[in-house]
């Protein structure tokens, strides 16, 4: 290791007010969604109560929140499924290699890269010209896995260039079907970085809004709904808003860490993923 | 006795075609029929109610015309340049640290994860997070007030091009840590070692050793923030306060006036710019060995 | 005459461009203990991976028990292979490892656990049944990663460099077991490995590679005592390499006699003098190396000596001396291939 010197001191407030800087507005609102019924969007906190919480819960205020949260829940189910069964046959057709290879890993690199608002526009339009109806279910679905295939497919290649081939070859050895030495030896043991790219696959939708916004038809997904309210809600409903969706994130992001450390502590992987 | 390699059965040889059928399917029709749908209609008429087709480069000539679109385009470069500047310097430090002060695998990996995992949460709400902060009677004007170093709330703080870079640094910033801990995660102990033997100052190291070995990080983590920077159209909205714009915010208010062609074009040339400076940065990186 | 267990004609392996496996023909006897020895990159693992059925054959025939199975399935030859790491795998225990390929024969539960118990007996790994591969030292691992090969019942056991892992003490252990069980089993092993040592030790058979050729094949003895070419030679190790009148031989430096203080009258042309540039204590021997020319590499030669007649006219660093040998121990070379 590096001695310590002025420059680690330094390094060590930086990591320290950079993590307050991440972390430290997050927590402010969430504070501040406890306002009570006469607070504003700052400081002070004029008394504590759950009003701005159970305003949320009416619509006739706030809009359409609990119908776009479903909405959201459900698209984020669905993308979470579709993207894995896209991701992990696309990672094992890579890793063997086929005609044509390159040219699929340069679009889905460029799937990652191109600006988001083009491909929702993009999708907005293909419906729109065609004459079908975009739906946040359709088209909707079609611009979230553009955003989170590549991340998966990325991850499914790293998996797979660091599996050893020797577990394969010991099950070919032992009789093995393909099917057989993938069902019981190499889905068991890529398993944690599955369930990775599953949580992965759901949080990048839950939260997604610039690839929705041109493309997710006429119903809003909870982003673009928060979205929305940016523009003409001026109360603490959009922090207890904000507070109820991270935690939403959070809950997802701590249970797949559990499942993952658990998962690796069986078979005695330390290597992170 | 002569036997001959038996060709691989039909279902052996399609195989890797069909696992990735979906992936090609997918992007063949979110991804590259869509880009092919702007180039198309950005060649196209149209009127206050409609979308014409046709064969027009007016929209071409409107836009490079235009001094309000180069004045935003130049704004957007600015904004990205900024963002990029910041974020790599920042990005650096923080990965740095990890990396090579944090002295356990277990404390590495917690910090690693608390500086990535924002990412999995809401742009939207960490964006209007920062309201309490940079508001006139906000956190920071108050406390500001509070020691008499100044009267007047600061204005620049809230809906300004100031807000607009802090909220980019706040949201990106992750996308140069994650590449850059992970190449400097891949950097040889031995190495490091090797230049503290040979009398490297921990400042020498930082910058004759290890930032040499993190030009594909940089590269990865610039595509990250250039793509996102430059197509960003919610952060402008919601920390710009209309004072200001960018490509993408304009593309979309043109497609709100339905004028699709116009919008198209736009997009074309932001795709334009977007990928060569990508295509700039990723030449001679490779992807696949930096995952 | 034994019959042959694994046969291979005009064996060939190219990558791209590349040859990795030269035509190469060999014949292994039933039951034998044969090893492929040769530095790295020789085509030794590229030749076991074939007859595995793990790499694809570019050239040529593999029988297995006079059968053709070129291009059959790894699970069909009859043969077995043990991996250079294991590849014990992480997600199943010791149990379920073993009885992984009776799993996927379809053998019932009782059957199979039955069987893999019996197995793991054989390797005296019974403490271990609900052990993961992670939670087992190298040695342990290595019993398991054989219990699993010897559970598809195999003619031929292929053992990928599987000493290489394990620290030197437990090598030697483990070196020995691996020849008992081949004898106990009375099925052929074939080790692939880099070490002179373990080839010598373990080999009933011992077959030298250098660039995808087979250089020498032999019993241990032919191939120590009468190495066929300068490459053998040198790669064995222990041998002196004298350009003579003759042609090129080698002498073993065990057989070699070292003379403080010049050399006697009858020694003639089998002699050269020199100077000792090294000494190296061996405990029971000691290694004597002598330069007949600094600058020239061919020109150093090795004696080695046991204590006692070292010590009885010992020699240091510096000294000029003579050494000699005898005919009879010298023995001539085959030129050795580019």
């Amino acid at each position: 290791m590096i001695p310590r010197s002025p420059l680690s001191l330094f390094l060590k407030v930086l990591m320290g007010l950079f993590l307050l800087f991440l972390y430290g507005p997050t927590l402010t609102i969430m504070i501040l969604s406890f306002q009570g019924p006469q607070g504003g969007l700052t400081f002070p906190l004029k008394d504590v109560s759950l009003h701005w919480f159970s305003s949320l819960f009416q619509e006739q205020r706030v809009g359409d929140i609990g119908s776009s949260f479903r909405r959201s829940l459900t698209l984020a189910v669905l993308v979470m499924f579709v993207n894995v069964l896209i991701v992990v046959p696309a990672g094992l057709a890579l890793r063997r290699g086929f005609r044509g290879s390159r040219v699929i890993f340069t679009l889905t690199i460029a799937s990652l890269v191109v600006p988001s608002i083009l491909v929702s526009m993009g999708i907005g339009l293909l419906f729109s010209q065609t004459g079908v109806e975009a739906n946040w279910y359709t088209s909707g679905l079609g611009a979230h896995l553009t955003w989170t295939v590549p991340f998966g497919v990325l991850i499914m290649i790293g998996v797979f260039a660091r599996l050893n081939p020797t577990y394969e070859e010991a099950a070919r050895d032992a009789g093995a079907s393909r099917w057989q030495s993938f069902r019981f030896v190499v889905l068991p043991i890529i398993l944690p970085n599955i369930v990775g790219v599953l949580l992965f696959g759901f949080s990048l939708s839950y939260d997604e809004m610039p690839r929705t916004v041109l493309a997710g038809g006429a119903h809003n997904t909870l982003p673009l709904e928060i979205f929305a309210m940016t523009s003409n809600v001026t109360t603490p409903v959009l922090y207890a808003l904000g507070t109820i969706t991270t935690l939403v994130s959070f809950v997802v992001i701590s249970l797949t860490l559990l499942f993952i450390t658990l998962a690796r502590r069986r078979t005695g992987a330390v290597k992170k993923a | 006795m002569q036997p001959q390699a038996p060709k691989r059965p039909l279902f052996e040889r399609l195989l890797p075609y069909m696992q990735i059928a979906p992936l090609a399917l997918l992007l063949c029709f979110f991804l590259l029929i869509p880009l092919v749908m702007i180039v198309t209609v950005s060649f196209w008429n149209y009127n206050g109610f409609q979308v014409v087709p046709d064969i027009v480069l007016f929209n071409y000539t409107e836009m490079l015309g235009s001094a309000t679109i180069w004045r935003t385009l130049f704004s957007t470069i600015l904004f990205t340049l900024t963002t990029l500047a910041v974020t790599a310097a920042l990005g650096f430090a923080i990965a740095y640290h990890i990396a090579f002060y944090v002295r356990t695998p277990l404390m590495r990996t917690v910090l690693f994860m608390a500086c990535t995992i924002p990412f999995l949460t809401s742009n939207i709400i960490r964006m209007i997070s920062w309201v309490p902060f940079l508001g006139r009677q906000g956190l920071i004007n108050s406390m500001l007030m509070d020691i008499g170093l100044i009267d007047q709330p600061l204005d620049f703080l809230l809906y300004s091009r100031f807000a607009i870079c802090l909220v980019y640094v706040y949201l990106f910033t992750l996308f140069m840590v994650t590449p850059l801990y992970n190449a400097m995660s891949r950097i040889d102990r031995s190495v490091i070692e090797a230049a503290i033997d040979a009398g490297a100052t921990p400042v020498q190291i930082m910058f004759w050793v290890v930032l040499p070995l993190c030009k594909t990080g940089f590269a990865i983590g610039a595509v990250f923030v250039i793509t996102v920077v430059m197509g960003d159209f919610v952060t402008v909205r919601i920390m710009g306060g209309g004072h200001s714009a960018t490509t993408g915010y304009l593309i979309l208010n043109q497609i709100s006036l339905l004028q699709y062609p116009a919008a198209c074009a736009n997009a074309v040339m932001l795709l334009v710019v977007v990928m060569s400076a990508i295509g700039g940065l990723l030449r001679g990186v490779d992807i696949r060995k930096a995952l | 005459m034994p019959t042959k267990d694994v046969e291979l004609i005009g064996l060939t392996k190219r990558f791209g461009d590349s040859v990795a496996v030269k035509a190469i023909d060999l014949q292994i006897y039933e039951a034998s203990y044969c090893c492929l020895l040769g530095p790295s990159g020789c085509g030794k693992s590229t030749t076991l991976r074939m007859i595995a059925g793990h790499e694809e054959v570019s050239e040529g025939d593999i029988l297995v028990k006079g059968r053709q199975v070129t291009w059959q399935q790894p699970s069909k030859r009859g043969t077995a292979m043990m991996f250079q790491n294991y590849g014990l795998f992480p997600h199943l225990n010791v149990e379920e490892n073993v009885a992984f390929s009776l799993r996927m024969q379809g053998v019932g539960k009782a059957e199979r656990s039955r069987r893999a118990r019996e197995l793991i007996e054989l390797v005296e790994m019974q403490a271990y049944l609900h052990r993961r591969p992670h939670e087992l030292s190298g040695g342990q691992q290595q019993r398991v990663a054989l219990a699993r090969a010897l559970s598809t019942e195999p003619s031929i056991l292929l053992l990928d460099e599987p000493l290489s892992a394990l620290d030197p003490f437990l090598r030697i252990r483990m070196r020995e077991e691996l020849k008992r069980f081949q004898r106990e089993l009375g099925i052929t092993f074939i080790h692939v490995t880099h070490s002179q040592d373990e080839a010598l030790a373990l080999g009933d058979q011992v077959v030298v590679m250098q660039d995808g050729e087979i250089r020498q094949s032999g019993t241990a003895r032919e191939v120590y005592d009468t190495p066929s070419n300068e490459f053998v030679a040198r790669f064995i190790g222990g041998h002196n390499i004298l350009k003579t009148e003759t042609g090129t031989v080698s002498v073993r430096a065990d057989h070699m006699d070292l003379h403080v203080g010049g050399l006697p009258s009858e020694a003639g042309a089998r002699a050269r003098l020199g100077q000792v540039v090294a000494l190296e204590y061996q405990g029971s021997r000691i290694r004597v190396t002598v330069s007949e020319n600094p600058d020239q590499d061919e020109a150093r030669h090795v004696v080695e000596l046991s204590d006692r007649s070292f010590y009885a006219a010992p020699a240091n660093p510096g000294d000029a001396v003579g050494i000699s040998w005898s005919a009879a121990d010298e023995h001539l070379l085959a030129p050795t291939h580019a």
